[in-house]
């Protein structure tokens, strides 16, 4: 037993009791040094030097969004071709570098960004960095390893037609955001913008936006400040040029009040449901109430919808709602994978839902627990070094303020309950909801139609 | 270079038997609160699969002090999350907050540990065992490929082996289960001889200890399950299988019984997986997916368990593509190791990898595979919780010699072989003869 004596020990314990949890001790977060490199490239460095590791990210704004419909896919082609050969390594030898270092390495795209991430041992970044200089600067781009990667995404792309989540996903932006938009196309493309995309494109799509101006290095972990700036200043020497990245301004189709869309899968043991319409903007003005609304929603697991479809009903294993913001306003998507029989009333259930937040003032306490939960949980976000690159990147990218972190927690608290009604009514209007269904049509149709919503069936190759 | 992998820790034992281990680490100011049971699926023979899971469920449901709903709720209004897992072996539970959270954590751990029975009902169990027949639904049987693994497993493990069903349980057995296989189950295996508690992270060991004698002291203490020995199967003879789903591209599945957990030939098993299958510069994939392109991905894994181990490699073929071929070269480079060797080059690069491994799971005190987790899981399975240097030493360690005699071993025994094809295309199987 213990000797210390403990205040504890003299309380009999009642376990009626809830413990309280009392003031949380303050997140001190470190602030980044912040400098530029002679060759145009901004860093951002969080030393941090418990373990012996370094995390490098990359960061480029301007990814799939800046691409034309008929070049769906070209982003992230062009960030897989990255590191399939550089600087005179072949494909096969520069894996087996990075395997060597035992680094974790990858290049990515997203609709609005793309990455080269970097996590190695501190001891092996100076060779690893190397190898990285290389992928920016010098990928080979040999139309060779183009047509393997290429039919490795073809297949992908057809294999994705096997996933009802993913199949939702695709159909979904396409019906929100309109074929002619780059964000209704999936990251990947299809197997016809793919087909159409030839070296020539990915070499220019390289040299117009992989340029150290447009780059942000985003590091965290043991590295000094005057060591990484001398390995990136060896690496990056010479390397010139800035382009402005440019979206594409692009129309987005009128909802024309909400309609129920199905996509059929004969057979499917389950219904994936998707309820979204177009909503804010990372950079919104009411960001921290969307926060709320949405934790209050679906981003938790006590949130209604969940608490609703799997806790009180038993209809899924999870049901959750996500705002993806980005710089123009992004899509709002409740989903949930539900047992067929159920399928129209998991739509009427999250209907239901939106309609109670725009109508009816949120209890003060089911606020303050979602307030509570996002704030409090802020020490978990800043916990390995990829989440510490991904929150600086997160401020790079969409611009947001130095202290943004620093004042995230009271910013989110002040929020109230007007403000989440109004968040609700601004995003969240029942009557302009997409709702998508990837299921059994043939057990499914009939009682959707019941919901007296207008129902529309799709096809694969409209979807 | 050499890199220290070490989890620092101080045990005690409770007069009821409960293991704690503490970890501290006071980089921010989060705690991590981890309990391991000794009890998985594996424990359901003979008898109704999938109790151990969809008790896991039954665990955030509430207990005697803390009403249905509560529990996630005063967890989420701490800051905190929670979840849980059940495997063959074992089933843990880990939530993660704010360090001044911890109380909270153990008086709802030690709640639920002593007292779940008191709040169970046929409500409860109705709503949950739906839930999980969703999650099976979402995750197996509506899924591209969903059902191999059982099948794979059902072939591997003979019947009556703990291996031989699936974590999750078959449908109608989870449909079936009952208050009472509840209540049983709970007696049985739930209680703190049969569990450990881990906390890492912004704590002192003195106030952590006081407050877990507090919370689980006048537990009573249950009874340990008894150590089962590693079992030997008799080995397989080969089987092959077809399966048609609902999928574009056809896949080869071949499976071995290998090795278990934590010994020699297991992290030689684990070598062997990384030469043929990790990355683009490994064997099969390179000459499968990067040289031949008639693949179009490979994977291998050596997974060790308490009571065996499986060895699968995974290979998907192109469109129209058969797997016959597939199999040919696989077994092919199989046998090119068997023979040859492996190079020094490979093995350094299997060691780099892993080391690396090792340190990224320091990265985390919390959640599945952080240092709580990884802290409970060396006691469980190895009786020391301080075994992560010894750990990574195995791994270390493994010779060109041990490679070849576990590419050997897959040589010589025999390998389940199942090809999941296109419905309707057993023509792409190989040696289609199911």
């Amino acid at each position: 037993m213990s000797q210390t004596p403990s205040p504890l020990s003299g309380r009999p314990l009642d376990r009626t009791y809830v413990p309280t949890t009392g003031v949380p001790a303050r997140l001190v977060l470190p602030e980044p040094d912040c400098f530029t490199l002679s060759c145009g490239a901004a860093v951002r460095l969080l030393e941090r030097h418990d373990l012996p590791v370094v995390a490098v990210e990359a960061l480029l704004p301007g990814g799939a969004g800046a691409t034309p419909v008929a070049h769906a896919g070209l982003a992230t082609l062009t960030a897989d071709m990255l590191d399939e050969g550089a600087g005179g390594r072949s494909a096969l030898a520069l894996a087996r570098t990075l395997d060597g270092l035992g680094a974790g390495f990858d290049s990515v795209a997203g609709y609005e960004d793309s990455r080269v991430r970097l996590w190695v041992l501190s001891p092996r970044l100076p060779e690893a960095l190397s190898v990285m200089a290389d992928v920016l600067m010098r990928p080979t781009l040999a139309s060779d390893e183009l047509d393997r990667v290429r039919c490795e995404r073809m297949d992908t792309v057809l294999q994705l037609r096997d996933e009802p989540g993913s199949l939702a996903a695709d159909a979904l932006a396409s019906l929100l955001y309109g074929p002619g938009h780059p964000w209704g196309q999936s990251l990947l493309g299809t197997r016809a913008s793919l087909g159409g995309i030839t070296r020539d494109d990915v070499v220019r799509y390289h040299a117009e936006r992989y340029q150290p101006g447009n780059i942000t290095f985003v590091v965290a972990g043991d590295v000094t400040e005057a060591v990484l700036r001398e390995l990136l200043e060896e690496r990056f020497a010479g390397w010139e040029g800035r382009t402005e990245s440019s979206g594409i301004e692009c129309a987005v189709p009128e909802p024309d009040g909400t309609v129920v869309h199905v996509l059929d899968r004969p057979r499917a043991a389950q219904s994936e449901v998707r309820v979204g319409r177009i909503s804010a903007s990372r950079c919104t003005p009411d960001y921290f109430s969307v926060v709320a609304l949405n934790t209050i929603l679906g981003g938790a697991f006590t949130s209604r919808l969940n608490a609703r479809l799997r806790e009180e009903k038993g209809f899924t294993y999870g049901a959750h709602s996500t705002f993806h913001m980005r710089r123009s306003p992004g899509p709002f998507i409740a989903r949930a994978a539900v047992h067929t029989p159920v399928t129209d009333q998991t739509v009427r259930v999250i209907l239901e839902e939106l309609t109670r937040l725009v109508e009816e003032p949120v209890p003060e306490g089911e606020l303050e627990r979602a307030k509570r939960y996002v704030a409090l949980r802020l020490p978990q976000a800043f916990e390995a070094l990829g989440d510490l690159v991904t929150r600086i990147a997160e401020q790079v990218l969409y611009g947001l303020p130095e202290d943004y972190w620093a004042t995230y927690v009271p910013q989110l608290l002040a929020v109230d309950r007007q403000e989440v009604r109004a968040a609700a009514q601004r995003y969240l209007d029942p009557q302009s909801m997409t709702v998508l269904v990837v299921g059994d049509r043939a057990a499914i149709e009939e009682r959707l139609r019941g919901l007296e919503i207008p129902v529309r069936l799709l096809t694969e190759e409209a979807a | 270079m050499q890199i220290d992998v070490d989890i620092p820790f101080t045990r005690f034992q409770l007069a009821n038997g409960l293991d704690v281990l503490v970890h501290e680490d006071h980089r921010l100011p989060s705690v991590a609160v981890n309990v391991w049971y000794q009890v998985g699926s594996g424990h359901e023979v003979p008898g109704p699969t999938g109790l151990a899971h969809l008790f896991e469920h039954l665990m955030f449901e509430g207990s005697a002090h803390v009403p249905a709903g509560a529990f996630d709720e005063l967890l989420e209004s701490a800051g905190a999350t929670s979840n849980g897992s059940t495997s063959n072996d074992r089933t843990n539970y880990w939530i993660n907050g704010p360090a001044n959270a911890l109380e909270l954590a153990l008086w709802l751990e030690s709640d639920r540990m002593g007292f779940l029975l008191e709040a169970m009902d046929q409500h409860k169990l109705d709503v949950q065992r739906d839930v999980v027949m969703n999650e099976r639904r979402q995750s197996y049987e509506n899924q591209p490929y969903g059902l191999a693994w059982e099948t794979v497993a059902a072939s591997l493990y003979p019947l009556g082996h703990p291996y031989h069903h699936p974590v999750i349980g078959r449908m109608e057995d989870i449909e079936a289960a009952t208050l009472e296989d509840v209540r049983r189950f709970f007696r049985t295996w739930y209680s703190p001889a049969n569990a450990s508690l881990a906390i890492a992270g912004d704590v002192t060991v003195d106030r952590t200890r006081a407050l877990v004698e507090r919370y689980f002291g006048d537990l009573p203490a249950g009874r340990r399950t008894p150590r089962l020995e590693q079992r030997s199967t008799e080995p397989v003879k080969s089987r092959r299988s077809v399966l048609e789903d609902r999928v574009q591209l056809a896949r080869l599945y071949l499976a071995w019984q290998s090795a278990g957990h934590y010994t020699e030939e297991d992290a030689a098993f684990a070598v062997l997986a990384l030469v043929l299958a990790d990355g683009k510069s490994s064997r099969l994939c390179r000459r499968l997916v990067y040289e031949e392109r008639s693949a179009q991905d490979v994977v291998a894994w050596q997974s060790g368990a308490l009571r065996g181990g499986t060895f699968e490699i995974e290979v998907t073929a192109k469109p129209e593509g058969g797997l016959a071929c597939l199999e040919a070269v696989v077994r092919e480079e199989l046998a090119r190791v068997a023979t040859h060797g492996v190079e020094a080059e490979e093995l350094a690069c299997a060691a780099a990898q892993l080391e690396a491994a090792f340190v990224h799971a320091l990265e985390r005190i919390g959640g599945f595979g952080g240092k709580a987790d990884r802290l409970n899981e060396y006691l469980a399975f190895t009786g020391d919780p301080g075994y992560a240097r010894a750990d990574l030493e195995r791994y270390r360690h493994v010779t060109p010699d041990q490679v070849v005699r576990t590419a050997r071993r897959l040589v010589d025994a025999h390998a389940v072989v199942l090809s999941v094809v296109p419905r309707g295309r057993r023509d792409l199987a190989s040696n289609s003869t199911a």
